[in-house]
């Protein structure tokens, strides 16, 4: 390290380079952790938005018994449909991962946000089990819903919230 | 140093000044919402996570022998989420926070025994201990989890390998010591300090700069609350207390012991993972305060 002197000023260059981790306080594994299993419930939602796409025709007429063959208006009608979801779930889905970055780098609002919609979709999910018999099992919102629970639990832990609520600089 | 204080005792850390500007009406407020909605989401996590448990639970049944691995993701869940919320909630209702002369685990369950005390300021208590023979233990980061994966497998010895934290006065040991038995990663002697509160007194009114708190580490085993593995202690911990003030005034001449007779006066009971613990109960105050700090380093590799 060379000894320079110092300039007069503060260089503005400070206030867009990253923030130096505060000393108080490590980044605890919880918190990291967190961010890393909101990533992951982005790609079960990618991986989702994927398979919608692939399978959308063959659902719609199998399942729905839409003519999307016969009749030309509705083909054009059931594309524009999937292109508005594909886009909206996509948008939905990059806001979630701007999230997992605000969470791995301490902010609390963020945290409390993803742990809102967490429980909102656990709460979902306990009302379709326990009130309508829907089965979950690993083929059908088990992945989904064991994330949203690590991410509930991994947030609310001591640790992460110690952390999100530090001093900042 | 993160786990500090507990959900019911009002969140110290909330409690605290954390900002220069508002005034108490309005930081008090704003805190206290939010201690709300965080002790909302603590416990409806731990709600969660039995969920969680159970749904596990019952697909290991649907997967033929695949289902063992459900089974050990089931336990995996149980041992190191569930059990540990829910012991971190219902402690916290339960479980006194002033001095009992126990530490606390992680999840709040009582830990080791305060066996020992110390007078003296802290890089004295270090040269000490150095001299003593003492390894101090590196703090729990990656970078030391990944070397106890590393020397596990390569069955290399780690000595200043870390100790699993526990709280006194709601905050994790300041540091810790440990010795290792020869060859055998599963034993080893340890013992953690705690500074004490300015002007803070034990029980009958003694000030003494330091708590300690040491066990050995006998083999590595289940716990019986948390179902978690982890190390079993040696049950009597007077054994371990002894080895420590011997090796320490052995070592350090200047050093004196004074003892608290009949402090903790024999109970017998469990520390955090269901080991049995007895003791006599004395406890002896160890100054250290004319303990050169300087030479410390240098005089311990010599003696080697």
């Amino acid at each position: 390290m060379s000894v320079e002197k110092r300039a007069a000023f503060e260089s503005p260059a400070v206030l867009v380079a990253p923030q130096p981790e505060p000393s108080m306080m490590r980044r605890p594994v919880a918190t990291t952790f967190g961010a890393v299993l909101v990533v992951l419930r982005v790609l079960a939602g990618v991986v989702w938005l994927i398979s919608l796409a692939v399978l959308w025709r063959k659902t719609l007429i199998e399942d729905l018994g839409v003519p999307l063959d016969s009749d030309l208006e509705a083909d054009a009608g059931s594309n524009a449909v999937l292109a508005v979801v594909l886009v909206v779930g996509g948008i939905v889905l990059a806001v979630e991962l701007v999230f997992a970055l605000l969470i791995f780098r301490g902010s609390n609002w963020a945290r409390i946000t993803v742990m809102i919609f967490a429980t909102l979709s656990i709460t979902g999910s306990a009302f379709d089990y326990f009130g309508t018999d829907t089965e979950i099992t690993l083929r059908t919102t088990l992945i989904t819903l064991a994330l949203d629970i690590l991410v509930l639990l991994a947030l609310s832990s001591r640790n992460a919230r110690t952390y999100a609520r530090r001093r900042k600089q | 140093m993160g786990e500090v204080g507990a959900e019911a005792s009002g969140d110290p850390i909330g409690g605290a000044p954390v900002d220069e500007a508002p005034t108490p009406v309005e930081r008090r407020r704003r805190i206290s919402f939010n201690a709300l909605l965080d002790g909302f989401f603590f416990v409806y996590a731990g709600i969660a996570a039995v969920w969680l448990a159970w749904l596990v639970f019952t697909e290991s049944f649907a997967f033929g022998w695949f289902g063992i691995l459900f089974f050990v993701a089931f336990w995996l869940v149980l041992a190191y989420l569930v059990l540990p919320r829910l012991h971190r909630i219902l402690t916290t209702i339960y479980v006194p926070d002033y001095f009992i002369g126990r530490a606390r685990t992680s999840d709040g369950l009582l830990g080791d025994p305060v066996n020992l005390a110390f007078d003296g300021d802290e890089a004295s208590l270090h040269a000490a201990m150095a001299r003593a023979g003492w390894t101090r233990a590196d703090d729990v980061t990656g970078a030391s989890s990944w070397r106890i994966i590393s020397s596990t497998i390569t069955r290399r010895s780690y000595d200043e390998a870390p100790v699993s934290p526990l709280f006194l006065f709601g905050r994790q040991q300041d540091f810790a010591y440990q010795q290792e038995v020869a060859g055998n990663p599963a034993k080893r002697h340890h013992v953690r300090f705690w500074h004490t509160p300015d002007g803070w007194l034990l029980p009958g009114g003694r000030r003494v700069d330091w708590l300690a708190a040491g066990t050995f580490d006998r083999a590595v085993g289940f716990s019986l609350f948390t179902l978690q593995i982890t190390h079993k202690i040696d049950a009597d911990i007077d054994i371990e207390r002894d080895h420590i003030v011997d090796t320490v005034i052995a070592a350090n001449p200047e050093a004196r012991v004074d003892l608290l007779a009949d402090f903790s006066t024999g109970y017998h009971s469990r520390n955090g993972g269901g080991d049995t613990i007895s003791t006599d109960g004395d406890l002896p105050v160890v100054d250290v305060g004319a303990v050169q700090a300087a030479p410390a380093a240098g005089e311990t590799e010599v003696a080697r």
